[in-house]
Parts: C-alpha cells; sequence; structure tokens
C-alpha cells in the first residue's frame, strides 16, 4: 500500500485523492485498509465525500462509498461533484441532508423576550415563550412557534424545508421568510386587525398568514 | 459625479435622521437621484422614519462585508422612484465598518446617485468617523438649546481637523413664540457662536412627530417644517430662498433673512 490513496478532511466532509496509475481493484483494497486504519480517527460522523485523480463512473462511486461505510463508522450522506465553491457547497448539502433527517421533527424552548439587534439562530424547531420585537430575528431550520407577540422578523425552514411554518399568537411581523420566499408587512396596515392566532405558510411561492384553524392544521406537513 | 453630504450633529435627538429623511425626500422631488445610507449601525432609524423597515434584506455591513452586492442592499422608496436607502445592520456594531470602508462605498455610488446623504450615529466615536470618512460637506443639525450648541462646536471642530470645510448649519425644532419671550437663543445666537453659514431653520412643528411615527416624510407639504426642509433642499442645490417667516407678526425673521442673502 504506498500513496495510491490520500485522504483529505475537514469538517463538513472528505476529499479522496486517488492515484490514477493504479488499478481500480489496487484502489478499492487500499481504500479499504485505509479507512481501516483510520476509522478510530473519524469516528462516527456525517461527511460527504468528492473524488479527485481519477475519473470514477457512477457504480465506482458508489461501491466505495460502501467499502468506506463497511469499514470505518463514518456515514457518507452525498457524493460531490467536484468545483470552486465545494467546500462551501459540501457544508450547505450537508447541512441540507442532515436537516431533513433530524432537525425536522425536533425542537426547542426559548424563554425570554426578543429585543431589538437580538438573534437567535437555531437548527432545529423552536419554540418562543415571549415576544419578539420589532428589529429582532429568530432564524430556524424548522419551524417557529410564539407564544407571544411577533413585531419583528422571522426565518423559518433556513436549510430550504419549502414545508416550515409560523405560529402566532399576535401576528404582526416586519418580515417572514420562509425558505427562500419573502413576504413584507403591508404598508398601512389595518388598524382594526385581531389579535388572533395565525400561522404563516408557504405554498406555491407565497406565503400565506391564515387564523390557525382546524382546516389549515390539516393541512400541515412536518 | 454625485456628491457626499453627512447630516451630524454630536448630540443626540436634535434631528438629524428626520432631516436626511426629508433633505432626501425633498431632493428626490427636485428630481435629483438620491442614496440615503444609514451609518447608525446597531440603533437603526432611518428606515423606520421611512417607512421601508419592512422591505430590509441586506444592509450595509453585508455590502462592505461583500454578502451582497450594492444594488441588491439598496431599498427604492416607496413614493420617490429616483430615492434609495441603504439600511444599516441592527445586529451589529460600529465596529463592524471602518472609514476606509465607507469611503469606498460611496465612492461607488457616486457614479450612480447625484446626491449621497450619510445619516450620521451621535457621538465622536467610530461611528461618526465612519460616517464622515467618504464626506465632501456636512449639515450640522442643532436645536437652540446650549447642550447641543456646545457639542455642535465641537464636532465642527472635527470637521474642520478632517478637512471638511464646506460646512453648513441646520437649526431644527425652533419656537418662534419662545424666541420672542426671550426665552430661546434665536437662530442669529446660534450663528454667532457657531460660526458657520446657516442653511436652514426648522421650526417645532407637531406634523414632524406625525410623519416620524407614520414613516412618511413630510418635505414639501403645507406645514412649515415640511416648507423649511423643501428650501432646505433647494439651498443644497445652490439656489437663494428667502427664510420662511415663521410667525406673521415677527419681523425678526424678515431681519434676519435681510442678513444671510448671499
Amino acid at each position: 500500500m504506498g500513496d495510491t490513496v490520500v485522504i483529505k478532511g475537514f469538517k463538513a466532509g472528505i476529499i479522496l485523492v486517488l492515484d490514477p496509475a493504479a488499478s481500480y481493484e489496487t484502489l478499492k483494497k487500499d481504500i479499504a485498509e485505509k479507512f481501516k486504519a483510520s476509522a478510530a480517527f473519524f469516528g462516527e460522523a456525517a461527511k460527504a465525500i468528492s473524488f479527485k485523480g481519477r475519473g470514477l463512473s457512477d457504480e465506482q462511486k458508489i461501491e466505495i462509498v460502501d467499502i468506506i461505510q463497511a469499514n470505518c463508522s463514518l456515514s457518507i450522506l452525498c457524493i460531490m461533484e467536484e468545483d470552486p465553491g465545494m467546500e462551501e457547497a459540501f457544508k450547505k448539502s450537508l447541512e441540507r441532508k442532515l436537516m431533513e433527517q433530524d432537525y425536522n421533527n425536533t425542537g426547542q424552548f426559548y424563554k425570554g423576550n426578543l429585543r431589538s439587534g437580538q438573534v437567535l439562530d437555531v437548527e432545529t424547531s423552536i419554540i418562543i415563550i415571549g415576544d419578539i420585537k420589532p428589529g429582532a430575528k429568530v432564524i430556524s431550520k424548522g419551524n417557529v412557534i410564539i407564544l407571544g407577540s411577533l413585531r419583528g422578523n422571522v426565518y423559518a425552514g433556513a436549510a430550504g424545508n419549502t414545508n416550515a411554518f409560523v405560529v402566532a399568537l399576535d401576528m404582526h411581523p416586519v418580515q417572514i421568510r420562509i425558505a427562500d420566499t419573502i413576504a413584507r408587512s403591508p404598508d398601512n396596515p389595518g388598524k382594526n386587525a385581531k389579535n388572533e392566532t395565525k400561522i404563516a405558510f408557504l405554498d406555491n411561492g407565497n406565503i400565506y398568514i391564515e387564523p390557525l384553524d382546524k382546516d389549515v392544521m390539516s393541512d400541515i406537513h412536518l | 459625479m454625485g456628491e457626499v453630504i453627512v447630516i451630524t450633529s454630536g448630540k443626540g435627538g436634535v434631528g438629524k435622521t428626520t432631516s436626511t429623511a426629508n433633505i432626501g425626500t425633498g431632493l428626490a422631488m427636485l428630481g435629483k437621484k438620491v442614496a440615503l445610507i444609514d451609518t447608525d449601525i446597531g440603533l437603526r432609524n432611518l428606515d423606520v422614519v421611512m417607512g421601508l423597515e419592512n422591505r430590509i434584506v441586506y444592509n450595509l455591513v453585508d455590502v462592505v462585508e461583500n454578502n451582497c452586492r450594492i444594488k441588491q442592499a439598496l431599498i427604492k422608496d416607496k413614493r420617490y422612484p429616483n430615492l434609495y436607502l441603504l439600511p444599516s445592520a441592527q445586529t451589529r456594531d460600529k465596529s463592524a465598518v471602518t472609514p476606509g470602508q465607507m469611503k469606498k462605498l460611496t465612492g461607488e455610488l457616486r457614479s450612480e446617485f447625484d446626491y449621497i446623504l450619510l445619516d450620521c450615529p451621535a457621538g465622536i466615536e467610530q461611528g461618526f468617523k465612519n460616517a464622515i470618512a467618504g464626506a465632501d460637506r456636512a449639515l450640522v443639525v442643532t436645536t437652540p438649546e446650549v447642550s447641543a450648541v456646545r457639542d455642535a462646536d465641537r464636532i465642527i471642530g472635527l470637521l474642520e481637523a478632517n478637512e471638511i470645510r464646506r460646512t453648513h448649519l441646520i437649526v431644527n425644532r425652533l419656537r418662534a413664540d419662545m424666541v420672542k419671550e426671550g426665552n430661546m437663543m434665536s437662530s442669529d445666537d446660534v450663528v454667532e457662536i457657531l460660526a458657520i453659514d446657516l442653511i436652514g431653520i426648522v421650526p417645532d412643528d407637531e406634523h414632524i412627530v406625525i410623519s416620524t411615527n407614520n414613516g412618511e416624510p413630510l418635505a414639501g407639504s403645507d406645514c412649515q417644517a415640511g416648507q423649511a426642509y423643501m428650501n432646505i433642499c433647494k439651498r443644497v442645490l445652490g439656489e437663494e430662498v428667502p427664510y420662511l417667516d415663521l410667525e406673521v407678526t415677527k419681523t425678526f425673521f424678515q431681519r434676519f433673512a435681510s442678513i444671510f442673502r448671499k
């Protein structure tokens, strides 16, 4: 086993540099050995992977991923194509995958008011016991539920989840963003708007804010 | 080439942001292409006074940190298509931007706009230094109160030290009735203390409070403050405009106008 296989690791993923001169069979054997030797080092982590040095067919890539997973405790979530902004792309894809896997249905609580200039940025869904004041911001990869009044900015589904929603007991947001769609408050808000519990959700590229009734609730997809 | 004007005061609460919003709106009404920049990072207000808060996606810090292009961060005004606002960041502080970055930013905007107005934060620290870095001229706002005038004097000195020589004075929230009774400094008195040229007197007007709360600048409207701001805009453009007669019975302002007619 020489330097036919080089593993370059970073936070979100690994790049496998393969010797173009070595045969595919030798490479497979060397990859198995390398990952077995460094299994303890990598531990149990979720990574994205990319191949460098030689061209591989899709079947070969999948075979190599299988070999890696068989020889250490890493789980390879996605295979990346090579490109200049690769590390960024790695991170994004990995985050997206991770969110789909775990974060959509887990949540946490936050108690307190968020005042102007404060930002609450969470990986999971969040339930806020308190108010969001104008100028404050909540960013969540999942859903946002506010047991208080919403008068600031909310960004739900921050990793691109278009099913994310926002619920507030008193819904008067400056801006609501769900995935890549932004809605802003009307310029002349009606004075007689009732303080009732409302939900904001994304449908067909538009954000709708409606009273939280049975029909709307049955349409929620987690 | 556009002109970069910083609106500053030293003391807080004398009407920098209100003046920026109204002068910007007035210049846009007069057909100029105007960009307003809120440099008060961490305590942003100009977007609220302009009624554009709900449109903010990117801000000044995003621009200098290259998270977005300038065009993406500029918000077009509701009423005047040639008026734009570059909002400040609320979640950061003044140290997020350096004078060098501000100079570069205003330099880039110069080719696009006729006037670039910078709303300066109160104080003389980093935020002030950022705001004046790229400025060609300054409008110093003060109220006819000893404390505000003291701070304005300090600011004028700092502006001179930073080679900003074209400095003009706006006396804000003047109450003609109190001046008449001798209970308030007159704009003459203020000018005498500060020894710079006057560019406008804005009366204390409750319409300002209403307009600020509604997010709709009142430059050009019928009320006295609206007229006063419109006159300031015309003087910024180099026109000679007589000062408003704030109270019909007063001969004082007529005398005043004749003194400052250039």
